[in-house]
């Protein structure tokens, strides 16, 4: 997508405005100190990023490095097996666990999409606060306090016996935010002159929003459902509250497996998932650019 | 927005509650009730067998009503106050470690070439992506007591003199476990703050005279403060409530808040202690929010 | 449109018309051969969940899980459904094989009369060993002392576990001193509390279910758990060509002696497979499976004698009558000693 006008409304830097930090013209005798100094501390500054980006890929390489050893110890490394990936694969409560996940991920995104996008454009638009509370608090308090008063709410007033709708409803609460805030955040972006023009020109709201909002806002929105995919397919705190016996779910089994008999099976299906939601990330990282990057 | 709420035309505000309303229902149903039953249960008894005793019964014998029980129990023994502070002493910790480390790199990216810094963010982003549980269970492996790093400490204090320690199943495990899991919620905001820094401030500090060292100090580590202050809420606030890594990873002392709320609905069954201890923990997570509000909004007057 | 609608209707109606048995059972508590046989015996399908822990099982039921046939809870566990009036009496009718199990076991303080439920099978919670290991550092296997006593666990710190139990381990402590596992009196448990305190800094974890290849691969040396686990890890030792053997002994001062039985729960839908279940377990070479495979006790006389000799020669598994007497069962707790119970236990845990 070209880069429009809607996404050149940039927040201004910090101290005096500069257009562009890479053009900046500077004494050749200056630029060769500033260039030294620079390279010195560029080492060092490299040197402990590099250690960071380390610190977080090494585990999960040996994760999956690990998923293809011939042994049942994750210890030492003997050699190399499909094996694992056989037994996932003829594993009938895994595959269960999986569909499951995957319904319950694709029915509370789908929902989450678009309450959050209903959300968020009430938050910009409309600037409710009480809507803006409850939209935001889900995502910023601690899970186990949403899981356990979903628990509480389904048994004590709902009666709900605890399953699939149990766990879709809880998915979509805590999806509900991150929608809202993908979808806010690009609309905040955006020119407002846009909206009023249509509205000069007569629109109605619902008009506006069909050819000029939701067109603009449609990569963010969808960049949101994604997201609220991959946070339900991985969730596991929410899930365990309000799962309930009978429904599992992958995270709900990786998690029983790593406490009770971890085998490298765990490492094949956290490989597997980890493709998964690796995919859905890029993917949604190239729809919408900006939306991974906290420019809330 | 400059538009005046009070002045929406009957159709906009018709608009207006299309658009909230079902969101608005929603989390209504499904976010302030249960937040609401979960504050009334913790002033009720617990049931006979578990859950909750009866708001009304018929019978006097069977225990029913509101009480303030469960909050006595919670002040009677300085156990649970003890709980509490020390998993505010882990998030604390966890929090400043994570700076620590997401510093350089957050500088690192925001320092680099437009064209590869976002490529180095997504790089940041993708390990959260995989599922906890998997980041978790690396660290078993990493620091199970057959793999390269416990031999090479256990053959270090073997050198000299003292016995080998379990790396897994401690409270080094916990906390290296948080960091990792939590490092990447502190890069994103300290790296959206300081991408916009000017460059210009810094070559300031050096034509006046500055050394490396001084232009971070007093340049560039004050500027980013709201960005570490974003940061330190992403990670504290999470890490309070954490009950899978000590779980999971802990030992036999390694138990936090999230840990007893887990322990009272799924085993002892006490629902309503359950509920007072998330009262108390929701109070507390409030707190330390109001209170980094008011640090975060004194510094920014300066910046 | 019609098409699809019919289409949808045959798939429901031939879901209905299956016969599905519900069955909510501990983990590893069945062999996979029996399900399989009782499945082409009555034309049906067997669906399993499964629990680890008394507790989880409870905990999730007061959740609401409803639509399991058959549970196989632990006797204080039944206990505590039976008074919530949560299980189905059974049709002793349709259970001819009832006459196979030893009168020792019926008739229990849970259950008077056997109205609801059936024993199944049966553990112990007692002491696991490295053999070689014991008999190299002189330590005595016999007593609760050796997982106690600092003077005992100076010579195995870092290589005992112990069941990361609440019950179970208070049970073993209140044992220790000469208490009953039943005792609620409470300055006795702060007795239990503080000798486990005292003791914690040897051992190396609390853990319920990866200690048995702990002791297999020969990291623990000494372990407080169940007696089918034990057995598994001998059987896992044996097969790993390992130098050394792991045995299981009771405790002089006593044990706790955990009783499974089998119970229909009220929201079962198909209570008359559940006892075709029930009185196919009762036979006698289909229970001997499940102790031939894990090493777990029987009460059933029909059984012995398919069960292998060398577990039934196992005084472990099957107890003599000197050991017996100090056998206890444990009973439910009320809310206030439940809640009294979890305080004690975050004690311990913490300090």
């Amino acid at each position: 997508m070209p880069d429009s006008i809607f996404n050149s409304k940039r927040k201004q830097p910090v101290g005096r405005a500069l257009p562009d930090n890479s053009n900046r013209r500077v004494e050749p005798a200056l630029r060769k100190t500033m260039c030294s100094d620079a390279g010195r501390r560029g080492v060092r500054l490299w040197a402990a990023a590099l250690a960071a980006y380390a610190f977080l890929y090494l585990p999960l390489l040996i994760v999956i490095v690990y998923s293809f050893n011939d042994s049942r110890l994750n210890a030492e490394w003997v050699g190399f097996t499909w094996h694992w990936y056989d037994v996932l694969l003829h594993d009938k409560d895994m595959l269960a666990a999986a569909g499951n996940s995957l319904f319950i991920a694709l029915v509370s995104s789908l929902i989450a999409t678009i309450l959050g996008t209903m959300a968020g454009i009430a938050m910009h638009r409309y600037k409710m606060k009480a809507l803006t509370f409850m939209v935001m608090t889900p995502v910023a308090m601690p899970e186990i306090l949403l899981g356990v008063s979903l628990l509480l709410f389904f048994i004590q007033i709902l009666n709900l016996t605890l399953g699939m709708v149990s766990i879709i409803l809880a998915h979509i609460t805590f999806s509900i935010g991150f929608v809202a805030i993908v979808v806010r955040t690009s609309l905040s972006g955006m020119d407002e002159s846009l909206f009023e023009a249509a509205r000069d020109c007569g629109a109605s709201p619902w008009e506006t929003f069909r050819h000029i909002t939701f067109p603009l806002i449609l990569p963010s929105v969808v960049a949101g459902g994604l997201m609220a995919f991959t946070l339900s397919i991985d969730d596991f705190v929410i899930t365990f509250f309000t799962a309930g016996v009978g429904v599992s779910t992958l995270p709900l089994r990786i998690y029983s497996m790593i406490k009770i008999a971890v085998t490298p099976e765990v490492n094949a299906v956290s490989t597997l998932l980890m493709l998964l939601t690796l995919t859905i990330i890029v993917l949604a990282s190239r729809i919408a650019p900006n939306v991974l990057q906290w420019k809330t | 927005m400059s538009e005046d709420r009070t002045r929406l035309s009957p159709a906009a505000r018709l608009t207006k509650w299309l658009v909230s309303g079902p969101p608005l229902a929603f989390l209504l149903l499904f976010f302030v009730a249960p937040s609401l039953i979960m504050v009334l249960a913790s002033f009720r008894y617990p049931g006979e067998f578990g859950g909750l005793a009866p708001l009304i019964a018929a019978d006097p014998g069977i225990l029913h009503g509101f009480t303030l029980e469960t909050y006595r129990f919670f002040f009677s023994d300085l156990i649970y106050t003890e709980i509490f502070a020390k998993s505010f002493l882990v998030a604390l910790a966890t929090t400043l470690i994570c700076l620590v480390m997401a510093y350089p790199l957050a500088l690192l990216i925001a320092r680099s070439p437009k064209k590869s810094r976002d490529f180095m963010v997504l790089l940041v982003t993708l390990p959260f992506a995989s599922n906890f549980l998997i980041r978790i269970y690396a660290w078993m492996i990493l620091l199970g007591p057959q793999a390269a790093l416990s031999l090479l400490v256990n053959g270090l204090l073997g050198v000299f003199g003292m016995a080998p320690v379990n790396l897994l199943f401690s409270p080094f495990a916990v906390l290296v476990a948080m960091v990792y899991v939590h490092l990447p919620f502190m890069v994103l905001p300290l790296y959206t703050n300081l991408e916009k820094h000017d460059p210009a401030l810094l070559d300031a500090a050096r034509d006046l005279g500055a050394n490396a060292w001084q232009r971070f100090w007093r340049v560039t580590f004050p500027l980013s403060l709201p960005g570490i202050f974003s940061g330190s809420i992403l990670v504290f606030i999470p890490v309070l409530g954490m009950f899978a890594i000590p779980d999971i990873l802990g030992g036999t002392g390694d138990m936090l808040i999230g840990n007893l709320i887990k322990e009272q609905f799924l085993g002892t069954r006490d629902w309503p202690f359950g509920s007072t201890l998330s009262i108390m923990l929701t109070i507390t997570v409030l707190a330390c929010v109001w209170l980094a509000a008011r640090l975060g909004g004194r510094r920014r007057r300066y910046a | 449109m019609r098409g699809l609608l019919l289409f949808l209707l045959l798939l429901a109606g031939n879901a209905l018309a299956e016969d599905v048995l519900h069955l909510y059972n501990w983990n590893n508590y069945i062999s996979e051969e029996t399900v399989a046989r009782f499945e082409a015996q009555c034309a049906c399908r067997v669906v399993q969940d499964y629990y680890s822990d008394n507790e989880e099982m409870l905990a999730k039921l007061a959740a609401g899980a409803t639509g399991y046939d058959i549970i196989v809870p632990t006797g204080n566990a039944m206990e505590s459904l039976i008074r919530q009036k949560a299980l189905r009496p059974l049709d002793k009718s349709r259970l001819p094989n009832l006459k196979n199990i030893n009168p020792a076991y019926l008739n229990t303080a849970f259950d008077p009369g056997n109205q609801f439920s059936v024993p199944y099978a049966y553990t112990l919670t007692l002491i696991g060993y490295n053999v070689e290991k014991m008999h190299k550092l002189e330590l005595p296997t016999d007593t609760w002392a050796v997982i106690f006593e600092p003077s005992y666990l100076e010579k195995v710190k870092g290589r005992i576990t112990v069941l990361d139990s609440q019950r179970e381990l208070m049970a073993a402590a209140l044992k220790y001193l000469g208490y009953s596992a039943n005792d609620t009196d409470e300055a006795h448990w702060k007795q239990a509390r503080d000798l486990i305190i005292r003791a914690k800094p040897y051992w190396a974890a609390f853990n319920a279910s990866s200690y048995i290849k702990e002791l297999t691969v020969g990291n623990i040396w000494l372990v407080h758990g169940y007696s089918n686990d034990i057995f598994q890890a001998n059987l896992d030792a044996q097969k790993a060509d390992r130098k050394f053997s792991i045995a299981s002994s009771i405790p002089k001062q006593g044990a706790v002696l955990s009783l499974d039985s089998m119970v229909l729960h009220k929201s079962g839908p198909r209570p008359d497979l559940a006892l075709r279940f029930i009185n196919y377990m009762l036979d006698g070479s289909n229970s001997a499976e499940l102790t031939n495979l894990i090493g777990s006790g029987n009460p059933n006389l029909d059984a012995l004698r398919y069960i292998k000799l060398e577990i039934a020669q196992n005084p472990a598994i099957f107890p003599d009558a000197q050991h017996q007497a100090n056998l206890e069962m444990l009973r439910d707790l009320d809310r206030n000693q439940r809640r009294i119970l979890s305080r004690m236990w975050t004690e311990i845990k913490l300090r």
